[in-house]
């Protein structure tokens, strides 16, 4: 909410600079996020008077004029391109030497060949409205030579009113917490209408057919109205306030929603038939033409202003086009009622017409305003459009409503700020912000949480010493007794609630559910890779290329995404490291080693999952290039590598490979691995995969390295390894036996079958088992392969010398007669 | 021959092979000059193999003849060795020399997210006062996400909160569209409250930290995606105070124990009473400058007492408990610790980015 503090000073006193104020209001959570100060950046613009006004003599776009900056000084010679100056008129001149908004400085300058003085502003180039194609033309009585920041130069606060003080809406409201702030009185504008001839309701009948919606609606009746500009000191106010002038009737509206918070709606009253108004929900397929030229399509949902003949308006949200006030309107209806908040609310949004005047219905109106705002408004327009007010109003609900009434227990109010807080000095505080306080009731009851769509309201009876806060009209957010302690702390500054640390009951140690997480983060960027963390939405096409259909029951969409690039919960790590790659390689980076860690989504039995992941990607060099080692470009073994440390590190298990069905598209149709571990007790945990990217998927996307190395791993599965409790290893008795053993297989055999062979055959002497050669060519058949692996056995230290050498013709035997492997020597 | 030739022939030998022990030129040449004199085969052998020609009165003197002869030699042997190896080692550590000024054959250096590290460093401080980190989902209901925390629906408070909506989970019972369960994801943490009320009696003492989505236009202060770090603290005592105390103990460990901080009404529909905590500025340190709009101040985070519906809700009876609630942007707090410009760098993964980050 803009507030021109000339505006606000009507209504309270203020002696602090606008700094101290801003400050002073933040602090009392009116938070003030900018200071303007209008006419701050400008210097040497004064009123002057046209004195004539004639052709250019070289120019037909342009003007030549004379213009008088006060007695004494000599008169200027200004050349001008606007049309709507006339010999007379007071105008704004930036004379030689001046500055305007944007540093735009002004000096003697030839025009098409002529000098020109100076410059005539329009308020556009002032900053003061956002017309810029005519000289802004000042009151005939403006005193010439004055300078232009005298006329119109002000501060403006731009407030952040929060939704739950529509009170504050308003430039009255804020007056009020600055009085809060400083003490100093409110004073209320002196509202009176001068009414005249016949009553209202000889003009205007109301009939309210929904009083759910429309709980009051006034109306005031005005004829002989001149519609005009309003004043201009009136223009400017709106103006600094951020609301464009229109017509001294809308002005008068829009000043009214200003000043009080009330929003008003005017009605040429030749528009409304009969004078008659009815408050309704529409008629299913009722339309109306709204005042931006655009046709409604109705239903019950929306409750209408109407006519006889049909709708008038949006209540609360937009009239319609047929009862606008126009130039030739002479009789005006004006409108100040309640709504209810939620249908205004939905209605605006579901026109996308949201208003200054629909945001202040949505937080609710105080009661009493609804009679306040019609007839300030029909002051107003008194005042500044003439014509003759009608005498009384028609009023639905002319009976004021009593004051709430919350009780409340000073010491829970203390308790709840830590602070020891009297009852007196909380009834003082509250006095500041017109809440009166007197001693509660023993049948009173203090309401710890209000009635809602999430559970009944909680009150609990008034202890000793509790008290009843009076609440004034306007402050309808002070409803339990929570409120009334926010609103102690508030006005007392919560700056003076002294800070402690926690002396309570500690909860019981629980486990930090990212150990794990945290520990593989950490020994993942100590293998040198880097973390990164990708969008969670990703484009229908990142799924697309990961073979998902477009209508993929399990993808996640969003209904209204941002962008089409982000509509869709990613069912895969790889597309977001995919794009890390892509971007690094358009920066030239091409060697990327880079994981994350991070959730996945996919509906599964409908029901949203969410599945923790790492995922890891490997492109480009395994190690920096330098002078002292051979670069090598990252293989699907380095993925597996990493893997099997990390388990190594994890759990006393290693990781055996398998062959599984590659994702058509996404993985190299041969080089796409599935690890397994298997635990102690037999259960084999699939931890994830590893594989090189498909190179199609590549190219899709751009990117140029040739071999890129996948790695995604369920962090639910790595946490399935983690052993429940380690025990230590023996380390007293020999060292284990090493022996080699290489066999001759078919070469389509996989190794890892041939280790899961020995693993079987060596029983659990077998403590290690690593594959240190792998040979295929010239000594082989074409279509053999020999693996020589080292076995590290822990021989029974009672068996025979001979026990090792035993066990491992066993081993051979045993791959001979399983699969025809031939020991070679 | 008689014993005197045969001290002769020793003796010839001993001056023969200190000569060429000293004359050795390394390590290969002594040892072969040792294999030529005291081998198996080698010259002082031969010489004792005379002895059978000596009179046999004579024979039991030449051990003590040979015998200094032997030691001599070997003793030359050792001392000869050992100067020799001295040498070579230092021929070899000369010939070892390299330029210690080369580079190491380096390691790709690796590195931490700097948005997960802040949510670490932020758990580690509250960690000190016994909160834990509690998991929570982003694919949340409009139940969780707004109404239980006390924002009903239609209610103007919810404008502080452009939400992405999702399908409803197949199978949700066919409703009118006003009472559709909506589904969404989780605009802030904030939800994790109810879920962890719900799992948990009080004291309470949790943070819950994660990504969080709102409709929102992407610039340099604000993204559809962001993280945020929720915590709740619950038990009978807990006062305003307490929150006080607590932000001030995370400000001073997170930007420096000087730091001045500033506690100052708010408004969120899920606390009352509601508090924006500042920092001061930690670009101009109170002075005024454009990142802090010229206040001096930053809002760092948003707090509050746990408003009763919202306990109650969580199924904690808000006359006996009370407790505060916080939630911060931890884009926010990272980009005021390391003095990060552009929100967006945080989910663009510039490699150079993510390296600037030493931990
Ligand atoms: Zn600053």
């Amino acid at each position: 909410m803009r507030v021109p503090l000339s505006w606000l000073r009507e209504y309270v006193d203020v002696d602090l600079s606008p700094e101290a104020l801003a400050d002073r209001l933040t602090l009392l959570g009116m938070e003030v996020r900018g200071i303007e100060r209008i006419g701050a950046d400008w210097s040497r613009v004064v009123v002057g008077e046209l004195l004539t006004v004639d052709r250019h003599p070289n120019s037909a776009r342009l003007s030549l004029t004379t213009v008088r900056v006060g007695d004494g000084e000599p008169t200027l010679s200004i050349v001008c391109g606007a049309t709507n100056i006339a010999p007379g008129q007071r105008i704004p001149v930036a004379l030689p030497g001046s500055v305007l908004p944007g540093d735009r400085r002004i000096e003697i300058a030839k025009l098409a060949g002529v000098e020109s003085q100076g410059m005539l502003c329009s308020g556009d180039e002032l900053g003061l409205s956002s017309d810029a194609d005519g000289i802004l033309i000042l009151p005939a009585d403006t005193p010439i030579g004055l300078p232009m920041e005298d006329l119109v130069g002000d501060v403006v606060l731009d407030v952040d009113v929060k939704p739950n003080r529509g009170d504050a809406l308003s430039i009255l409201g804020l007056a009020r917490e600055v009085s809060a702030a400083t003490g100093a009185p409110v004073r209320w504008p002196g509202i009176v209408v001068t009414e005249s001839g016949d009553a209202t309701a000889d003009h205007v009948r109301v009939d309210v057919l929904d009083t759910e919606r429309c709980p009051r609606f006034v109306a005031r009746y005005l004829d002989g109205v001149s519609v005009g500009p309003s004043p201009f000191a009136v223009q400017q106010r709106l103006t600094a306030a951020g609301m464009r002038p229109i017509s001294n009737i809308v002005d008068a509206s829009n000043y009214v929603m200003l000043e009080l918070g009330k929003p008003i709606h005017t009605f040429d009253a030749d528009g409304v038939p009969n004078g008659h108004i009815i408050v309704r929900g529409a008629e299913p397929g009722e339309r109306l033409t709204t005042l931006d030229h655009v046709e409604r399509v109705l239903d019950p949902e929306v409750l209408l202003i109407a006519g006889d003949d049909g709708p008038l308006g949006l209540a609360g949200v937009m009239g319609g086009l047929d009862s606008e006030v126009s130039d030739t309107t002479s009789r005006v209806i004006v409108e100040s009622a309640l709504f209810d908040p939620v249908s205004i609310r939905r209605t605006a949004f579901r026109f996308a017409l949201r208003s200054e005047a629909s945001l202040r219905f949505e937080k609710g109106q105080e009661h009493r305003l609804a009679r306040i705002g019609a007839d300030r408004a029909a002051q107003l327009i008194l005042a500044w459009g003439g014509g003759r007010a009608a005498t009384e109003v028609v009023d639905t609900d002319p009976v004021e409503l009593p004051r709430a009434r919350v009780a409340f227990r000073p010491a829970r109010v203390a308790r709840l700020l830590g602070v020891d807080l009297p009852s007196t000095e909380q009834a003082a505080l509250l006095a500041r912000v017109e809440v009166t306080t007197e001693p509660a009731d023993p049948t009173d009851l203090v309401p710890i949480a209000a009635a809602g769509p999430t559970g009944a309201a909680q009150q609990v009876p008034a202890a000793e010493g509790a008290l009843v806060a009076v609440i004034p009209g306007h402050r309808r957010d002070l409803v339990i007794e929570a409120d009334i302690a926010e609103e102690v702390a508030r006005v007392r500054g919560y700056e003076t609630l002294p800070g402690t640390l926690p002396t309570s009951a500690m909860p019981a140690i629980r486990p930090d559910p990212r150990r794990l997480v945290d520990h593989l983060r950490g020994w993942l960027s100590g293998q040198g890779l880097l973390e990164v963390v990708t969008h969670g939405l990703i484009g229908p096409e990142d799924h697309a290329r990961l073979g998902l259909a477009a209508d993929d029951p399990a993808t996640i969409r969003a209904l209204n995404p941002v962008t089409a690039d982000h509509s869709e919960l990613r069912r895969s790590l790889l597309p977001g490291l995919l794009t890390v790659l892509a971007d690094a390689e358009r920066q030239r980076r091409p060697d990327v080693a880079v994981f994350e860690v991070g959730p996945i989504h996919a509906r599964v039995d409908g029901q949203p999952t969410e599945t923790p992941m790492v995922g890891v990607l490997l492109a480009g060099s395994a190690r920096p290039a330098t002078w002292a080692a051979t670069p090598r470009a990252w293989d699907l073994a380095d993925g597996k590598g990493l893997v099997e440390a990390l388990v190594a590190r994890i759990a006393d298990a290693s990781v055996d490979w398998r062959a599984t069905t590659p994702h058509a598209g996404v993985e190299h149709p041969g080089r796409t691995a599935e690890g397994v571990v298997t635990l102690p007790d037999g259960r084999a945990v699939v931890l994830g995969r590893v594989t090189e990217v498909h190179p199609a998927l590549l190219a899709a996307m751009d990117i140029r390295a040739p071999h890129v190395i996948s790695v995604g791993l369920e962090i639910g599965a790595i946490a399935a390894i983690e052993p429940g409790r380690v025990q230590a290893g023996r380390v007293d008795g020999p060292p284990p036996v090493e022996r080699d053993l290489a066999v001759v297989v078919d070469a389509t055999r996989g190794a890892g079958d041939v280790a899961a062979i020995i693993r079987d055959a060596a029983g659990p002497s077998l403590v290690g088992l690593g594959l240190f050669d792998r040979y295929q060519g010239a000594q082989l058949g074409a279509d053999q392969v020999s693996l020589a692996w080292r076995l590290r056995l822990d021989p029974d230290p009672s068996a025979p010398e001979t026990a090792t050498d035993d066990l491992m013709d066993h081993i051979a035997t045993v791959l001979s007669e399983r699969i025809g492997a031939r020991r070679r020597a | 021959m008689d014993i005197g030739s045969f001290q002769g022939r020793l003796e010839a030998l001993r001056v023969g092979a200190i000569s060429d022990i000293g004359a050795a030129a390394d390590l290969d040449a002594l040892a072969d000059v040792e294999t030529r004199i005291l081998g198996r085969k080698g010259e002082l052998k031969s010489v004792m193999g005379g002895i059978g020609a000596l009179p046999a009165e004579d024979r039991p003197k030449v051990g003590a003849l040979a015998n200094p002869v032997r030691e001599a030699i070997e003793s030359a042997i050792e001392t000869r060795r050992e100067v020799l190896g001295t040498a070579a080692l230092e021929m070899r550590l000369l010939a070892e020399r390299e330029d210690v000024t080369l580079p190491g054959r380096s390691l790709w250096r690796g590195g931490l997210h700097p948005i997960r590290e802040t949510e670490r460093e932020i758990a580690r401080i509250f960690g000190q006062f016994g909160f834990v980190v509690v998991e929570s989902p982003e694919v949340e209901t409009d139940a969780l996400n707004f109404e239980a925390l006390n924002i009903p629906a239609d209610h103007p408070a919810r404008d502080l909160w452009d939400t992405i909506y999702v399908q409803p989970p197949t199978g949700t019972p066919e409703a009118p569209p006003d009472e559709e369960p909506r589904w969404l994801l989780r605009t802030h943490t904030s939800p994790g409250q109810i879920r962890a009320m719900r799992a948990t009696e009080p004291p309470i003492r949790i943070l819950t930290p994660g990504r969080c989505y709102r409709y929102e236009a992407v610039d340099a202060s604000h993204g559809f995606e962001f993280f945020q770090v929720e915590g709740l603290m619950v038990d009978e005592d807990t006062s305003m105070g307490t929150l006080r105390g607590l932000l001030d103990a995370f400000a001073h460990a997170m930007f420096g124990a000087g730091r001045p901080t500033r506690f100052r009404p708010g408004y969120y529909p899920f606390t009352e009473p509601s508090v924006a905590f500042d920092i001061q500025c930690v670009v101009c340190d109170g002075s005024g400058c454009p990142a802090c709009g010229r206040s001096g101040w930053m809002t760092i985070l948003g707090a509050g007492m746990v408003h009763p519906v919202v306990l109650r809700n969580g199924g904690i009876d808000p006359e006996r408990y009370q407790g505060f609630a916080f939630g911060m942007g931890t884009d926010r707090i990272t980009m005021l610790r390391y003095a990060i410009r552009d929100i967006r760098a945080f989910l663009a993964n510039d490699l150079r980015f993510l390296e600037g980050f030493p931990a």
